[in-house]
């Protein structure tokens, strides 16, 4: 248990020490709000990783060939992973539920099988060197940019444009009636989605000295593993998807003490209790879904109001 | 004119759902649109809405063109309307609901709320105060239910919100798909001022509903759809005398004429409800009943069905309930066969009690439903179906025998036994599905709108073997929209309204008895 020790009593040293995870932390904590944005418009889109892969051999590549400085990297990312999201969107969207997580899977690895791994520029399925990464000195930036996009979706879902994106979640046929242009609002979704998960992938290329094109980096791996970021910790605000990355990029350190080598088992329990016990995610509306034996009495009907 | 439709049509496969109807609706009016089940009320909204596109017709409003629109720019044209099942943002509370309705009139506002700049707290501020008289404007109390999930408020106040929300378009034309469906009189009352209070505001209002006593109560003119087309057009008083409305509510006797219909012809009844209900006591209550249920009251949450029913069907009968839509007819049926759990009341069949046994228990004592809709599997061949009704009884072949019987009744099913249920034609299912009902050796045998959505010729039929099975000595409970169909078989009926037996007596008497007439087309 050195680790918990460590964060509650030298705070500094334990930062110091520990900067690779809580880089990655900033980078799981902006892929789940990536996932976030398209599942409060009821999107189950799992195309993250596809962008994510975008941004990241875009800016690595456009430092190695060009060596423009690095925003100019990952903004060019980022850009290029909203007009392939407004390309796929166009053909996709029109699915829903499972049909579109199914549909953008196809998309994650026609991309990851079908160009990474056969173009010449990207290494053919060997990887990518990026001499030029700072793993150490890119910790800080990640920080600032999970805050900066932790407040934009905040924001964002207060207003009219999340009004918009709620309703869709809750019901299409209902939103419409109310004048709100669904398959508009769903691409503005999918292409911002689309962005976040580059500027991710920009930003974790940056700090490693290899892209690894592997099925756990920008496969359905990763897809699953951003999902269950935003299940663990509900979806319903975007608090909720960065808990949930905060705590299941953590706690693989937390379990790793001394010859105790069922980290993965320990993982899986508290996965499957919270979906039952909080089916709304930790940082979800209500309390624990206590389940309740077959005598206990039911939970009272409000009666219907006079007139 | 606010809004006008010119032929408008739109069929579905083989099915004409609305089929060349033209309709003008005055700025200011509360037009009502009615028709029985399966009329086509809902496509035509739908149609309008941009829902589902037109196959031809026009419709515009003012002097906007609808068709060829989708969904939201016809909202966002000022037609508002609500849905038949509550279509609220469940999980969002009662303000964001309506918030959400202000969105097409709302700027873009994106930049300023990224900065939380002043403007965007002071609109916001104005939004919510709008909200808040709009709920107040549709009855309910913005202090108690603003903050509250939509899906978890009582289900009278689940409609006013989705009122609430609809006005908060500021639509030039309202559409009330059934507002008033499963609730109870006082609701209904309430729904109707408001209503009328919303009218008064100068707002035209297209309303949908079964509950005559509301359309013809509250509306200016009134539309009756039948199969698809428009088969009246008038006032309330014109369209609740007219032959041909009467006739698709009551639906007809076969040889009978339709002037015999009870109320028909224009008659100015006097009579008081309950006096007609009065004088049709004239059929006693059998003594010895198979089937006994006292003062029984089901609710589906807040909503009452059923309330304090009591009927008896004695061995050998065939009992009729008749009502109209909503009534809570097939509530009942559902009770006894045990899908659903009663409030209070006992219901007996035979010694068992059907408040507490498991369905399959209910089954296997003799009461079998045949559900309305029909409920048979679409994919399997007509007798794959049959064989699944036998799957309980392990004796191959008694049971292949029992299924040539049953085949024998039904000719049809034998020429088509290979085929696969979808195909056969609505008349062909409700047959396989009597013929299921019938493999599972009822001494009860419940059906619950045989007639439903079948053409006139089918509905013989049906009707034919219904009386047939009843000739073998099988005891029939019969719910039907087809009144006057069902009370010509019946021994016995009993009329439902809202969830309550309004009268009961012999067929002969309830066919020619004014009262008849009013629990389905009002007062």
């Amino acid at each position: 248990m050195d680790f918990i020790t460590q964060l509650l009593t030298d705070p500094i040293g334990f930062y110091n020490s520990h900067t690779l995870l809580i880089a990655n932390i900033g980078i799981n904590s902006i892929l789940a709000a990536s996932m976030f944005v398209v599942l409060y418009s009821g999107q189950l889109s799992l195309a993250a990783p596809g962008f994510m892969a975008i941004g990241a051999y875009t800016s690595v590549l456009m430092e190695l060939y060009w060596r423009t400085p690095l925003a100019l990297d990952i903004a060019a990312g980022t850009a290029l992973a909203s007009v392939v999201a407004l390309l796929v969107g166009l053909s996709v969207l029109r699915l829903r539920g499972v049909f579109l997580a199914i549909a953008t899977i196809g998309f994650i690895e026609a991309l990851r099988l079908g160009v990474i791994l056969n173009l010449p520029i990207t290494g053919e399925g060997l990887g990518l060197q990026n001499p030029k990464a700072d793993p150490l000195g890119g910790v800080n930036m990640v920080l600032v940019a999970l805050v900066l996009v932790v407040f934009l979706l905040w924001r964002l879902t207060k207003g009219r444009l999340g009004h918009a994106w709620s309703a869709i979640r809750q019901d299409e046929l209902a939103a419409m009636s109310q004048g709100i242009d669904v398959a508009r609002y769903k691409m503005l979704a999918f292409i911002l989605s689309a962005a976040l998960a580059a500027f991710a992938g920009g930003l974790e290329a940056h700090l490693n000295f290899f892209v690894d094109p592997g099925d756990a980096q920008y496969g359905v791996t990763r897809a699953v593993q951003v999902l269950t970021f935003a299940v663990l910790g509900g979806s319903g605000n975007i608090f909720g998807p960065v808990v949930g990355a905060l705590f299941l990029t953590t706690l693989p350190e937390i379990l790793r003490f001394q010859g105790f080598n069922y980290r993965d088992i320990v993982s899986g329990v508290i996965l499957i209790a919270v979906i039952i016990f909080r089916p709304q995610g930790i940082v979800g509306r209500g309390g624990l879904a206590i389940i309740r034996p077959r005598w206990w009495p039911r939970a009272q009907v409000s009666a219907p109001s006079p007139g | 004119m606010l809004l006008r439709l010119a032929d408008v049509q739109r069929h579905f496969g083989g099915v004409r759902a609305v089929d060349g109807v033209s309709l003008e609706v005055e700025k200011g009016a509360i037009q009502g649109l009615i028709g029985p089940n399966g009329a086509g009320k809902t496509t035509l909204v739908n149609v309008v809405t941009g829902y589902v596109p037109f196959q031809s017709g026009k419709a515009w409003i003012e002097g906007d063109q609808l068709n060829g629109r989708p969904a939201h720019r016809i909202a966002r044209l000022g037609i508002a309307r609500t849905f038949q099942n509550i279509r609220l943002f469940k999980d969002l509370t009662a303000l964001d609901n309506v918030l959400i309705g202000m969105h097409s009139r709302r700027r873009d506002d994106t930049l300023a709320q990224l900065g939380t700049l002043p403007l965007f707290r002071r609109d916001q501020r104005a939004r919510i105060n709008q909200a808040h008289k709009l709920m107040e404007t549709a009855g309910l109390d913005p202090a108690e239910v603003a903050s509250r999930a939509a899906g978890t408020l009582p289900y009278g106040d689940q409609r006013r919100l989705e009122i609430a929300r609809a006005l908060a378009l500021q639509p030039r034309l309202l559409i009330l798909d059934e507002p008033a469906a499963g609730m109870n009189p006082s609701e209904k009352q309430g729904m109707r001022e408001l209503i009328e209070r919303l009218n008064k505001d100068g707002l035209t209002i297209l309303l949908i509903d079964h509950d005559m006593r509301l359309v013809m109560g509250v509306c200016t003119r009134v539309a009756v759809l039948n199969f698809g087309r428009k088969i009246a057009d008038g006032t309330p008083d014109e369209v609740s005398t007219d032959a041909s409305v009467i006739k698709a509510y009551l639906g007809t006797g076969g040889e009978r004429e339709v002037h015999s219909a009870p109320g028909a012809g224009g008659v100015v009844e006097e009579v008081d409800v309950a006096a007609a209900a009065a004088g049709a006591k004239g059929a006693p209550e059998p003594e010895m009943a198979i089937l006994d249920v006292h003062e029984l009251s089901v609710s589906y949450g807040p909503v009452n069905a059923v309330r304090r029913a009591s009927l008896r069907v004695a061995k050998g009968e065939v009992v009729a309930l008749i009502g109209a839509n909503g009534a809570g007819k097939s509530t009942i049926l559902n009770t006894l066969s045990g899908l659903i759990r009663p409030d209070s009341g006992t219901a007996i069949f035979d010694g068992l009690d059907l408040t507490s046994a498991d369905p399959s228990a209910i089954v296997r004592h003799g009461l079998v439903q045949v559900p309305e809709g029909r409920e048979i599997l679409a994919r399997q061949t007509v007798r794959e179906n049959l064989e699944l009704a036998t799957w309980a009884k392990r004796n191959g072949r008694a049971t292949r025998d029992e299924i040539e019987a049953v085949m024998l009744r039904f000719p049809i099913l034998a020429e088509r036994q290979s085929m696969r249920a979808a195909t056969l034609s609505g008349g062909e299912q409700q047959m396989l599905a009597i013929a299921r009902g019938l493999l599972a050796k009822p001494r009860l045998l419940l059906l619950d709108e045989p007639s439903l959505g079948l053409a006139p010729q089918l509905v013989d039929e049906v009707f034919a073997a219904i009386e047939e099975i009843h000739r073998d000595g099988t005891t029939i409970l019969l719910v039907e929209q087809n009144a006057l169909r069902a009370l010509a078989i019946a021994d016995r009926a009993y009329v439902i309204e809202t969830g309550q037996i309004l009268l009961s007596g012999s067929g002969d008497d309830l066919l020619h008895n004014p009262a008849v007439r009013r629990a389905y087309l009002g007062g």
